[in-house]
């Protein structure tokens, strides 16, 4: 494991600019280089596929990706880290500036130095690796902007480390979609800050999309002030190993949150989502479902966990797990937990594990169309509700053309 | 010369069928034969076999035929699949059609349409003239154009989705349509569309199989023929009259027939 020796020989290039947070995930890591596999996020990962995913040549360099879809139009604005592109713009009713470096480390540094190593692996592992290059940290006001597209890539043969910082000033109403775009034999990781300030509204889509033994482990950190509303829509396929590590806070509850996910493994993949929703205040709201959907030798994971502490009163939120097996030798992992302290909330959660509808497609069998047509027809419906929860157009991304015609 | 009889080829013909599911036989020895432009009533109790049998024509993946065939136009369709079945001109509308989220109806419609019309090799339609041609069967059943864009049956009222049921018979043409208890569940206006959509859609090449419990279907469609099932058999067959008998003295007397060894 490339990655680990460099980080136990201290051979990874500290520059001056990163130095502090390199520091701090450093010394961390020294201590525990490998996730601790006995602790609950960490259990059900493949231990070969993460050693594969540690096991490329660290790089800093920046390479155009190959975007399958259309470029720049004047509604969106697409950013890719790493390309030195300055974003700095001004207009009457928003601005996006960039966050210089001093305010970016004070938005991530308490996190870091508060985080343990075991919690927070995949984040430490990211900043250690980051450069100031590939870090993206911009601060949005306004209302009516622009759809804001940051696309992070990865070279082949090569790990690639990848950072964003947004902070989401109050008022502000915004739609981001991020793109992570694996390429063969890589890894990719990537960290996200969202902080959304009071009264502000998010609206964020993450599509993982791999090719060929791509691995990805992205982290996504959302912190959200009181009267903010945050939406998330993920989807991630096409990657020999994958993580998307969610943990979102309700800074002083009275927020809304509402996540749809879905993640489609084939071949002898391993994609995995966790989400951890802490609520530290009271009357703060979650709707959360996760879609997974497993074929051939696959693995699918789900691990989710809803906090509710004393002081988060009259909560109400709801993680499901709806999973779909087509295959008698692909498995599917789901543990949707609840820890409530609160004795004032309403709080659920469920899961469920089921193949293709027989009824359904009997149905549709009955009227004609062929089992491959029906059988497409019936996930076009079970894509569907996640692809149009994601603020993606499908001008620029047709998801369901790319799932449909994937196998 | 031969007699009228002679020359009418039976579009399904179902000799001494046997089925079971799940190692239970519920079809012992069912004979019935249908000839185009033919309306047949099936009767019955619950449990009897009736909607079993529809589900067998129709090619059900649950039900496995042990004895016994059945021929569309002459033609076993026992190796055929479902869809082959449809393709063919089996139709069957569900007692209770099936709520399938997130797919859109109109597109349901046009891939179920064009698969018949390739069986039929007639040219498929794109979507345009898909349209104009379901628009023009939207009035046979009183449905409004916005039911199109719903996903196929979700959220429709129990008349709405029998509705949905014939239009799709009429978009297939099919030989043969049977119609599961499709009056099951109908409030009197919508038992009265559905009932006049059949008519509309019924002619002297189609066969129809109704199964129903009630005479009220039966007032608005008169059949040619009444079958009465009981036990997975066909225990008596009659014209009109029979089912007003039946619907005057009930099913009790076909209680004799269900073998309780």
């Amino acid at each position: 494991m490339q990655i680990i020796e460099e980080i136990s020989k201290n051979r990874i290039n500290n520059s001056a600019s990163g130095s502090i947070l390199q520091k701090i995930c450093l010394d961390k890591l020294q201590l525990n280089p490998l996730p601790n596999h006995k602790s609950e996020i960490w259990r059900m990962a493949n231990k070969s596929k993460l050693a594969r995913f540690l096991d490329y040549k660290l790089n800093h360099d920046f390479y155009k990706p190959n975007i399958p879809y259309g470029n720049e139009s004047q509604k969106v604005i697409r950013l890719i880290i790493g390309d030195h592109k300055k974003i700095n713009i001004k207009e009457q009713e928003w601005e996006i500036k960039e966050l210089d470096d001093q305010k970016i480390l004070n938005l991530i540094q308490q996190k870091l130095l508060e985080s343990d190593t075991t919690q927070n692996w995949s984040a430490l592992l990211n900043h250690l690796l980051t450069n100031e290059k590939n870090i993206c940290g911009l601060n949005i006001s306004g209302r009516n902007l622009p759809h804001l597209e940051i696309i992070t890539n990865s070279k082949n043969n090569l790990f690639n480390s990848r950072t964003l910082i947004l902070n989401i000033e109050k008022n502000t109403e915004v739609e981001i979609s991020q793109i992570n775009l694996g390429d063969d034999n890589c890894s990719l990781s990537n960290s996200s800050y969202l902080y959304l300030g009071e009264d502000s509204q998010v609206n964020h889509g993450i599509v993982s999309y791999g090719k060929c033994k791509s691995h990805l482990i992205n982290s996504l950190n959302v912190f959200q002030n009181k009267n903010s509303i945050y939406n998330l829509g993920s989807l991630q396929f096409k990657f020999d190993f994958a993580r998307l590590e969610i943990n979102i806070n309700q800074i002083d509850g009275n927020a809304k949150t509402n996540i749809k996910g879905m993640q489609i493994t084939e071949d002898n993949e391993q994609i995995s989502t966790y989400a951890k929703i802490a609520f530290n205040g009271p009357n703060g709201f979650l709707d959360q479902l996760n879609k997974s959907l497993a074929r051939d030798r696959s693995h699918s994971v789900f691990e989710g966990l809803i906090v509710v502490p004393r002081i988060a009163q009259k909560t109400d939120a709801s993680q499901l797990s709806r999973n779909l097996l087509l295959s008698n030798y692909a498995k599917i992992d789901t543990k949707p937990q609840l820890e409530i302290i609160a004795d004032d909330v309403k709080c659920m959660h469920g899961a469920t594990i089921s193949q293709l509808n027989e009824n359904e497609l009997f149905y549709m069998r009955s009227r004609g169309l062929t089992l491959e047509q029906a059988s497409k027809l019936q996930l076009r419906s079970y894509y569907q509700e996640i692809i149009s929860f994601l603020p993606i157009s499908k001008e620029r991304w047709d998801l369901l053309a790319l799932l449909l015609n994937n196998k | 010369m031969k007699s009228k009889k002679e020359t009418i080829k039976p579009l399904l013909e179902i000799q001494d069928l046997f089925a079971s599911t799940e190692n239970l036989t519920i079809l012992k020895g069912v004979n019935i034969t249908i000839n185009p432009g033919e309306i047949h009533a099936i009767m019955g109790r619950n449990g009897c076999g009736k909607s079993t049998l529809s589900k067998i024509i129709a090619g059900h993946p649950s039900y496995e035929i042990t004895g016994g065939n059945i021929k569309l136009s002459g033609t076993d369709i026992e190796p055929l699949e479902p869809e082959e079945r449809a393709q063919s001109g089996i139709f069957l509308g569900f007692q209770y059609p099936i709520e399938i989220p997130g797919v859109s109806n109109l597109e349901f419609l046009r891939v179920a349409t064009n698969a018949r019309r390739k069986f039929l090799k007639k040219e498929e339609l794109d979507t345009f003239e898909f349209e104009d041609l379901v628009k023009e069967k939207l009035d046979i059943v009183k449905m409004e154009p916005t039911f199109l864009n719903r996903s196929i049956n979700q959220g429709f009222s129990g008349g709405e989705k029998k509705r949905n049921e014939i239009l799709q018979m009429a978009l297939l043409e099919p030989k043969i349509a049977i119609l599961d208890e499709t009056d099951s569940g109908l409030d009197i206006d919508a038992l009265r569309i559905v009932a006049s959509g059949i008519k509309k859609i019924a002619n002297a090449n189609c066969g129809i199989i109704l199964i129903t419990h009630y005479q009220r279907l039966l007032d608005e469609i008169k059949p040619d023929f009444v079958h009465v099932m009981a036990d997975g058999k066909i225990i008596k067959t009659g014209n009109s009259e029979l089912a007003l008998e039946l619907e005057k003295n009930g099913y009790e007397w076909t209680d004799k027939f269900i073998d309780k060894t």
